[in-house]
């Protein structure tokens, strides 16, 4: 896939579009320079970052109303305390708590991801923005002319995206464009990691946290998809693996669960108990978006900056900790036809295990209380239009 | 355990404070005859002790059944009537909001309905002809004002309605507070759930206890998780770890936490004995199989102790609604995944004795009896997505007689075949509400429905 053309928010001399009124308040291009040990973010020319923009797009991503039954925001599951992802959660719900088969990805850094979402199916912030709202078992909402509209009944919004998009109100593209132009500016890092490997500070990292670098970079063989670079690291190298996590999934026996009933207090529970609800959903990951057999049960890499954040792990948020994604990897996944060849038993000892997680929760931004706070002072009403959109519609004369 | 906690108090606390002060002052439940809820009411809202007439039936709409609306459900429960067993009347509200339970007005005129999901809350009229209920206000600013949802428990205090929801709209998580909205339907305060001496800040349901001055509240759990199918809830080994695991006990008056109990595996429903000379809550947890009881200790201070075991805790048999006798001798338990209901001998409330088992369907969730406990009704939805699929998603409301040994039934509505939805909390009405005496003071017990049964 190819990337969209960039823009870089450095380059400040970039034209904008013909229809921008740079004289108008936050609509100046918005300086976010790159924190250590990130590239500058792609920005498409056709949406350039400006502040009423991010504003903008920060209050459509917070506000509950843009799910059909007004119940449901985007930081619902993208919850900005937790990581902007739901730590509370293995695999996310939707309208009217209708099962989604995957977690819910964080958003930091989610400007540099290439194919979003787990499987890789959509290409720009832009049009992906659409694939939630519309989705009938996540915002549920019946069209992209229902959210429009809708988005032009609340008051909130009166007059919002006519000044950020030079006249142009609500449509398909200037929603789009308002959510992306915020979802780009939670780029998170600086981290620790960082300050030690690129910034050269030596005591930025203890002695087991650079012992779990060595052994990311070496032995272990994470970087192989969880890339670094020499001048940057997205800690993902923007591709599609199988662990056989999906496939364990998918093609394993009924057995049993081991249940949390209250801290400490456990039981065995077994699938047949379980018949009475709602079997488990297909997912043969990639598969669904390339039809290549190859792909069967590969999941994009996620990228690691504040991993330590983002619990539960993986496709279907099946690990709780770091722990026993290191264990997982360590045992060289599920074995299955498909199988990433990148995956072989590592023979670690305890001592290295430690170490790599050690390493892993370096790799916190240190904008993360910031970005976090940002989102809270968008404060979108509760209250729903008083009548449904779709009544009170009426083409424009 | 000693988990005080130090309560949080706000100005704007006082005006509710206030209220409930001058309620104390002069208005105390009777010493005197043994006044039962029949039997969740709160203790200010009028009883029925003879025969209830009519059962509200607050019904979730279901995709495909019906108008696939949620709805109240009036149904005709009077033996003497020509309609007896019948449904008589649907309100259907439009839409599906997850609805749930549903609380009485202190002058019994008005039902307050809660929708889970949607987080509307509806007024309706049952005052004016109870046989037709009448929807007089939709409050849509619950979340606006509070940042809870799910508004769940509706407790009638003086002038006042006390709201107890389970989530909040920051996460969609357990943690909660309480609501308090005057008659009118106006917002009045909110209040956190305590998260300081031991607290998680989780909410559920509450029981006052006017005598006392207090009110006990549980813990459940947040949209995330009682919104998630069950099956797949169960499988998901960080949602299951976001369950309350506290009760709280609470100063009426200020409003205050007075102590946090652990009762871990969600607490549920919250009953007192309104016996005379009893001073006991019970509740139940729904994960752990657990009834406890709370009691004050020689020195007055609350103590709680998990007194039995409910069933086969290995199974999960999922213990939800229970009903206490007016008397607080008995108490009705459903295991929800069993479709069992089991009659408890309270007669020692810290060795209760399960004494009576009976499987009411292939679920069951809510329990109401009569003030006598000669009627039980049950009605089988937990919540939408929390109920059984396919062929043991039975959905019903069933009533039977009890004589202290046997339950036999004498009517059954099949609420899919009615095209309803699914059966869930319910509550009893008169027809004849002119003796409706509320708020009476301490010299003359609040007044009852007292009709010939």
């Amino acid at each position: 896939m190819k990337r969209l053309p960039c823009a870089f928010l450095m380059l400040w001399g970039l034209a904008l579009p013909a229809c921008e009124r740079p004289g108008a308040p936050g609509n100046a291009p918005l300086g976010l320079a790159p924190p250590l040990g990130l590239p500058p973010v792609p920005l498409p020319p056709e949406n350039p970052l400006t502040q009423a923009r991010v504003e903008l797009g920060r209050t459509l991503f917070m506000d509950r109303r843009l799910s059909h039954n007004n119940t449901l925001s985007c930081a619902m599951c993208h919850v900005p305390e937790q990581g902007f992802t739901s730590n509370e959660l293995g695999t996310a719900i939707g309208l009217e708590g209708q099962s989604i088969r995957r977690n819910s990805p964080t958003v930091y850094n989610v400007a540099y991801v290439e194919q979003l979402f787990h499987d890789g199916r959509e290409f720009s912030l832009e049009n992906q923005v659409w694939g939630p709202l519309l989705a009938g078992n996540e915002m549920a909402n019946p069209s992209i002319g229902y959210v429009i509209e809708k988005i032009k009944v609340l008051p909130e919004y009166t007059g919002r995206f006519e000044s950020a998009f030079g006249g142009r109100g609500p449509d398909v593209l200037t929603v789009g464009q308002a959510l992306a132009a915020y979802q780009r500016t939670l780029v998170s890092g600086n981290s620790r990691f960082d300050r030690w490997h690129y910034g050269k500070e030596q005591n930025a990292l203890t002695a087991e946290e650079q012992a779990g670098f060595r052994l990311f970079a070496g032995k272990a063989g994470c970087s192989a998809c969880h890339s670094i670079g020499g001048k940057f690291a997205l800690f993902s190298d923007n591709g599609f693996h199988n662990t056989g996590i999906g496939y364990a999934k998918s093609m394993g026996q009924p057995g049993r669960h081991r249940v949390q009933l209250a801290p400490g207090v456990f039981a065995e529970v077994e699938d047949k108990a379980l018949e009475s609800f709602e079997p488990p959903q297909p997912d043969v990951g990639r598969y669904e978006v390339t039809l290549d057999p190859a792909d069967t049960w590969a999941y994009r890499t996620p990228g690691l900056r504040n991993v330590a954040l983002t619990s539960p792990y993986m496709h279907d948020g099946s690990f709780a900790t770091l722990e026993a994604v290191v264990e997982f990897y360590d045992r060289g996944g599920i074995d299955n036809p498909q199988k990433s060849p990148h995956l072989r038993p590592l023979g670690l000892s305890a001592e290295e295990k430690a170490a790599l997680v050690s390493f892993l929760k370096s790799l916190t931004g240190d904008n993360v209380p910031r970005l976090a706070a940002e989102a809270r002072t968008a404060q979108p009403a509760e209250t729903p239009p008083e009548k449904d959109p779709a009544s009170t519609y009426r083409r424009n004369p | 355990m000693k988990n005080t906690t130090q309560g949080r108090n706000r100005p704007r606390k006082m005006a509710l404070a206030l209220a409930v002060s001058a309620a104390l002052a002069g208005v105390a439940l009777p010493s005197g005859p043994a006044l039962a809820d029949e039997t969740s009411c709160s203790p200010y809202t009028p009883l029925i002790k003879g025969q209830e007439d009519l059962v509200y039936v607050w019904t979730l709409g279901v995709k495909g059944v019906g108008d696939g609306s949620d709805k109240l459900v009036t149904v005709d429960v009077n033996p003497h009537s020509k309609t007896y067993g019948k449904i008589i009347h649907k309100l259907s509200l439009g839409g599906r909001g997850e609805v749930h339970h549903v609380g009485l007005s202190d002058d019994r005129r008005y039902l307050w309905g809660g929708a889970l999901d949607s987080n509307k809350i509806y007024i309706f009229d049952i005052g004016t002809n109870p046989a037709k209920p009448k929807l007089t206000k939709t409050i849509t600013n619950f979340v606006q004002k509070t940042g809870f949802v799910g508004p769940h428990s509706f407790i009638a205090m003086p002038g006042r309605m006390l709201i107890t929801p389970l989530s909040n709209n920051k996460d969609h998580g357990g943690e909660t507070g309480i609501a308090v909205y005057n008659n009118k339907g106006d917002y009045v305060a909110h209040h956190p759930m305590p998260k300081e001496g031991g607290g998680d800040g989780y909410g559920y349901d509450a029981g006052i206890n006017p005598q006392k001055n207090v009110f006990l509240t549980s813990s459940f759990t947040g949209w995330n998780n009682y919104m998630m199918d069950l099956g797949k809830l169960v499988k998901d080994g960080e949602a299951m770890k976001r369950f309350g695991n506290t009760s709280v006990m609470w100063d009426m008056k200020t409003m205050k936490p007075l102590k946090v109990f652990q009762t871990p595996g969600a607490p549920l429903e919250v009953r007192w004995s309104w016996k005379p000379g009893d001073n006991w809550a019970v509740t139940t947890t729904a994960l752990t199989s657990k009834i406890w009881v709370y009691k004050q200790d020689a020195k007055g201070e609350w103590q709680v102790k998990d007194v039995a075991t409910i069933g086969d805790p290995v199974k999960i048999p999922l213990p939800v609604d229970i009903s206490i006798t007016n008397d607080g001798r008995g108490m009705w338990i459903n295991t929800f995944m069993d479709g069992t209901t089991r009659y408890w001998d309270m007669s020692d409330p810290m060795q209760p004795k399960e004494v009576f088992t009976k499987k009411i369907g292939s679920q069951v969730n809510m329990v109401s009896q009569s003030y006598d406990g000669k009627r039980v009704y049950f009605t089988s939805s937990l919540l939408g997505n929390w109920d059984k699929k396919g062929k043991d998603d039975e959905q019903f409301l069933k009533m039977y007689h009890w004589d202290g040994k046997d339950l036999k039934l004498a009517f059954e509505i099949d609420f899919y075949k009615e095209k309803l939805g699914r059966a869930h909390h319910m509550k009893f009405q008169a027809r004849d509400l002119s003796t409706l005496k509320p708020l009476e003071s301490a010299q003359s017990p609040p007044a009852l429905i007292a009709r010939k049964p």
